[in-house]
C-alpha cells in the first residue's frame, strides 16, 4: 500500500472558484486532466504552494504542508513553458535544485544518463529544441531529489513525433527514479500511454477517478539498444524503448486494440494473446478477461448486441506496440 | 589653472550618489514591481518628481527642510557637528532625490521583466525569497542595474539647480563642475568654460551610448 498525498484545497480568484479535495496514491503517474480552465493547473500550483490565495490543507505522506513554503516541500515542478534560467546553461540549471537539495552527484548523473542530456550539458537554455527544453525541464526537476514530480502539460506545444519521442522520457523517470507524479494534461493519448490513474476535474471540481487505461504488463527478459524484449505470459515480443532485465514494463491497449472469439492466426497484429472470458456482463457489455494470467476489464465490440459467455476462449490482437516502465507496485494484482 | 577640484569633487558625489541610490533604490524599485498596493501611484509619483519639478523647486525645498532650524537640520548637527546646508553630505541628500527616479525606474522595469514564474521555479528547486532574488533576480536584471548605476551617476555629475540652492558656491566643498562652468562664464573666462563643457558633453554622450548599447543587448537577449 503506497503512501498518500490527500489535500482539501480552496482557492479562489476573480471569476474562479477551485474546491478541490482528494487522496493520491504515492505511486506511478497520476493524471489531471479535465478541459481548459478547468483548474488543473491551478490545483497543481496549490500543491507546491505557488498559489498564495489558496486555503485548507495538504498532508503528504503524513507530513502537514498546509504552511510550507514552496522551497521546503521537495516537489519537482515541470513548467508548462518549462521555465529554464536563461543566464545558466542546462549543467548549471541542473546543478540549481541539486545543490540547493543536496542531491548526490551520482543522482545528478543518472538524470543527465537518463534523459540523454549529456551533449547538452554547456549550452545554453536559448539554443535548445522545444523536445531539448522540455527534457532539461524535466531533468532539472528530477536532479534536485524531488519527493514528487508536479508536471504541468509538460509536452504541450510539441508536434505529436516530439511528444512521442518524450513520453518515454517521462515514464522512466517516474519508473526509474521511483519518484510518484502529479501530470496535467487534457491529451487522451499522454493519458493511454502514461498514466496510473487518472483524476478528473471540471469547473474547479474534482468529478471523478479512472484507473490506468487497459494495458498488459510484461516483464522485461532481453534488452538491446532501444529496444527491450517483453514476455507477456508464454508470449514474447520486441518494442521500443531503453530498459533492463527484470523491469516490468506496461503496453497499453490504446483505442485500436481488437477482440475476437476466432484465433485470428498469423494476422498483422504487432501481438495477439489468447485468453477466456471469466465473467460478462450482457447489459453493459463489460467483459473480464483472463488473458495470459493478468484480469483484464474490456468492453465487447456491440456488433450484433452479443456477448460472449463466461468460458468462451478470446484473442486480443494489439495492430501497435507501444510500452513503457512501471514500478513494480503498479503492476497486476495477479504478480 | 587647475579643475582638479571641482573635477573630483563631482566624481565623489557622483559615486556617493551612485552607490547610495543602488542601496535604496532597488527595494523601491522591487516594491513598485510587485506590489498590488493603492499605495503604488503615489509613491511612483513621488519617486518620479525631480523628472518634472524644475530643479530650484526641488533645492528650495530641500534646502528649507535641511536648515539648522527644522528638527532634521538640527538633528544633523546634533549629530556631526556641522549643518547640512551648504555641505558635501547636503549635496549627497539632495542628489539623491534629485536622481532618484533614474536609479528607481530602470530596475523597476528590470524586475518586472524577470516576473514571478522565474522565481517560482527557483523556489520549488529549494531556493528561499533571499536566494531567489540573489541567484535569480538579480543576474537576470543586471542591465537593468547598470543603467539606474550609470544613470543616476551621470545624472548627477550634470545637475545644476538642486546643487547651487542646497550647496551654493564654496570652492572644495559644493563647487562642482556645472558651478565651476557657471562661475567661469560669470567672470568671462570662456576658456575654463569651454573645456569643463566640452568635457560633460563628451562624458554625456557616451554614457548615453553605453546605456543604449546595454538596452539593445537586453532586447536581444530577452532578458
Amino acid at each position: 500500500m503506497s503512501e498518500l498525498l490527500t489535500f482539501d484545497l480552496a482557492v479562489r480568484k476573480p471569476g474562479f472558484k477551485l474546491e478541490a479535495a482528494a487522496e493520491v496514491p504515492l505511486s506511478g503517474i497520476t493524471a489531471l486532466s479535465g478541459p481548459s480552465g478547468s483548474g488543473k493547473t491551478t490545483l497543481l500550483r496549490a500543491l507546491a504552494g505557488l498559489e498564495p490565495s489558496a486555503t485548507g490543507r495538504i498532508n503528504f505522506a503524513g507530513e502537514n504542508w498546509s504552511r510550507m513554503r514552496p522551497a521546503r516541500r521537495g516537489v519537482g515542478y515541470v513548467f508548462q513553458d518549462a521555465k529554464l534560467f536563461p543566464h545558466l546553461n542546462v549543467a548549471q540549471n541542473l546543478a540549481y535544485g541539486a545543490i540547493r537539495r543536496q542531491a548526490s552527484e551520482e543522482l545528478v548523473e543518472a538524470v543527465v544518463r537518463a534523459l540523454d542530456l549529456r551533449p547538452l550539458l554547456a549550452r545554453s537554455p536559448e539554443t535548445l529544441s522545444g523536445g531539448e527544453t522540455r527534457r532539461v525541464a524535466l531533468g532539472r526537476a528530477l536532479a534536485s531529489a524531488p519527493r514528487i514530480l508536479l508536471m504541468d502539460e509538460p509536452l504541450t506545444g510539441l508536434d505529436r513525433a516530439r511528444k512521442l519521442d518524450l513520453m518515454p522520457y517521462i515514464a522512466h523517470a517516474v519508473a526509474d527514479f521511483g519518484v510518484p507524479a502529479i501530470y496535467v494534461t487534457h491529451s487522451a493519448a499522454e493519458i493511454s500511454f502514461l498514466a496510473d490513474r487518472t483524476l478528473f476535474i471540471e469547473d474547479g471540481q474534482l468529478t471523478n477517478w479512472s484507473g490506468a487505461a487497459p494495458r498488459v504488463v510484461g516483464r522485461v527478459v532481453n534488452a538491446a539498444p532501444g529496444q527491450v524484449n517483453l514476455e507477456v505470459g508464454r508470449f514474447t515480443v520486441w518494442v521500443n524503448g531503453q530498459g533492463n532485465v527484470g523491469e516490468l514494463w506496461a503496453v497499453p491497449l490504446g483505442q485500436d486494440y481488437l477482440l475476437s472469439t476466432q484465433d485470428p492466426g498469423h494476422s498483422t497484429a504487432a501481438l495477439t494473446l489468447p485468453g477466456v472470458v471469466a465473467d460478462a456482463d450482457p447489459g453493459s457489455g463489460l467483459c473480464q478477461m483472463d488473458i495470459e494470467g493478468q484480469r483484464l476489464a474490456l468492453a465487447w465490440p456491440r456488433v450484433d448486441g452479443r456477448v460472449p459467455e463466461r468460458g468462451t476462449p478470446v484473442w486480443l490482437s494489439l495492430p501497435r506496440l507501444s510500452a513503457r516502465p512501471i514500478q513494480a507496485e503498479d503492476g497486476p494484482e495477479s504478480r | 589653472m587647475s579643475f582638479s577640484g571641482p573635477i573630483l569633487l563631482t566624481l565623489q558625489l557622483a559615486g556617493v550618489t551612485m552607490v547610495l541610490l543602488l542601496l535604496i533604490g532597488m527595494p523601491i524599485a522591487w516594491w513598485l514591481a510587485h506590489t498590488k498596493s493603492r499605495l503604488r501611484p503615489i509613491v511612483e509619483a513621488v519617486t518620479a518628481l525631480p523628472l518634472v519639478l524644475p530643479p530650484t523647486v526641488l533645492g528650495f525645498y530641500l534646502l528649507i527642510l535641511m536648515s539648522p532650524n527644522t528638527p532634521i537640520g538640527a538633528f544633523w548637527v546634533r549629530l556631526t557637528g556641522e549643518q547640512l546646508t551648504f555641505s558635501f553630505s547636503g549635496l549627497v541628500v539632495a542628489s539623491l532625490f534629485y536622481s532618484l527616479p533614474f536609479a528607481v525606474q530602470p530596475m523597476q522595469a528590470a524586475f518586472q521583466g524577470v516576473g514571478r514564474g522565474m522565481m517560482e521555479a527557483a523556489a520549488t528547486l529549494g531556493a528561499s525569497r533571499w536566494d531567489q532574488f540573489r541567484s535569480v533576480v538579480l543576474p537576470l536584471s543586471r542591465r537593468g542595474i547598470l543603467a539606474a548605476a550609470v544613470l543616476s551617476f551621470a545624472h548627477t555629475v550634470g545637475e545644476f539647480g538642486v546643487v547651487l540652492m542646497v550647496g551654493g558656491n564654496i570652492p572644495d566643498r559644493t563647487r562642482v563642475i556645472s558651478i565651476e562652468i557657471y562661475s567661469a562664464v560669470e567672470t568671462l573666462d570662456y576658456q575654463t568654460a569651454h573645456i569643463l563643457s566640452g568635457g560633460l558633453l563628451v562624458f554625456s554622450f557616451v554614457v548615453l551610448v553605453l546605456v543604449y548599447l546595454l538596452n539593445q543587448r537586453g532586447l536581444r537577449a530577452g532578458v
